[in-house]
């Protein structure tokens, strides 16, 4: 691993940054981690998290030794908003059954951005459910992987069932510019239910 | 039946073990993760978010030559600030390992944690800095 830390801070300064954070969730290969190295300004970072670590703190009682062996992938990558104001980005480990490490990411989060491929809308739904149920602000950015979408957003939203103050928007999980306005996106949103709230 | 105090520091090799200079050494790999941690899965502080940012104190670094390794390699990383879940990606500590061992460290006073608010999403004035913020890389 030869990335940088994410700031360059000089040795103990006095006071670290405030970190916040949002969330990039979306179904397995659905270009999250694409997004996240398209704009991060380190190179992704992959960290391991047992299961038994996570569910430790959610479900103690419950927590079996057969799952001591699973471990989950997290990508994650970060943007130094000002010298005391850092963004990261987490990226939700694709697979459905590890729905419960969501909590881990999403306390605390400013919003997130649930990746869709179009061509397989049914692989957000997971994630569409969790942010509806806790109340996270999110956006629902389609990645246009061919460069073109295969319906048109209005059918879109029909077949995800979002509510009309989600907003929809496409985008190149590749392109840093993209991503950079998906993110604006989503933050503006979260501004909006703030001022709504 | 009293519990013995968790300890930081180094342990100071046993007297009567004949091997201790060559016990360690070549097998950390071997140990499963929570060994590290002495078996607890639970962060001193265990509501710690993997993006708060940690930073090596003045008294963590001139104390880190007498703390153990695992906890001595965090004192280093943290000389540059980053957060608990790069602590555990650099350091390839499960994120579980590496919120205990920084939790630990940072209730020593080793080192200092910023940790984010709890209402971010009420937060205008803040929203409001990360828009400009990305704004302003376009």
């Amino acid at each position: 691993m030869d990335s940088k830390p994410c700031a360059d801070s000089p040795p103990r300064a006095k006071r670290p940054p405030v970190p916040v954070k949002v969330v990039i969730a979306g179904g397995f290969g659905v270009g999250k981690t694409t997004a996240v190295a398209a704009i991060s300004e380190i190179r992704p970072l992959t960290t391991e998290a047992a299961i038994t670590a996570v569910a430790a703190g959610v479900d103690r009682a419950h927590a079996v030794p057969a799952k001591t062996s699973t471990t989950v992938a997290l990508d994650f990558g970060c943007i130094t908003i000002d010298e005391s104001l850092k963004l990261y980005l987490f990226g939700t480990p694709g697979q459905d059954r590890f729905g419960f490490m969501w909590n881990d990411l999403s306390q605390g989060a400013l919003g997130a951005l649930v990746i869709v491929d179009a061509r397989r809308i049914d692989d957000c739904f997971p994630a569409v459910d969790y942010f509806e149920k806790y109340s996270l602000p999110f956006v629902v950015g389609v990645n246009l992987f061919d460069g073109e979408l295969p319906h048109d957003l209005a059918d879109l939203r029909w077949a995800l069932a979002v509510d009309a103050g989600i907003p929809i928007i496409t985008f190149d999980a590749r392109d840093r510019l993209s991503v950079l306005d998906a993110l604006l996106a989503v933050l503006r949103h979260t501004l909006a239910r703030a001022d709504a709230d | 039946m009293t519990r013995e105090p968790y300890r930081i520091d180094r342990a100071k090799p046993h007297r009567d073990d004949g091997v201790a200079g060559q016990a360690n050494g070549g097998r950390v790999s071997r140990l499963r993760p929570y060994l590290l941690t002495s078996g607890r899965a639970e962060p001193v502080d265990d509501t710690l978010e993997i993006e708060a940012q940690v930073l090596t104190t003045d008294l963590g670094v001139t104390t880190s030559d007498r703390l153990s390794f695992e906890y001595r390699e965090i004192v280093e990383l943290c000389r540059m600030t980053m957060s608990v879940a790069e602590v555990g990606s650099r350091l390839r500590l499960h994120i579980g390992v590496a919120r205990v061992l920084v939790a630990d460290l940072a209730a020593h006073g080793y080192l200092v944690v910023e940790r984010p608010s709890i209402h971010f999403t009420q937060d205008k004035q803040l929203i409001e800095r990360v828009i400009r913020g990305l704004e302003a890389m376009r």
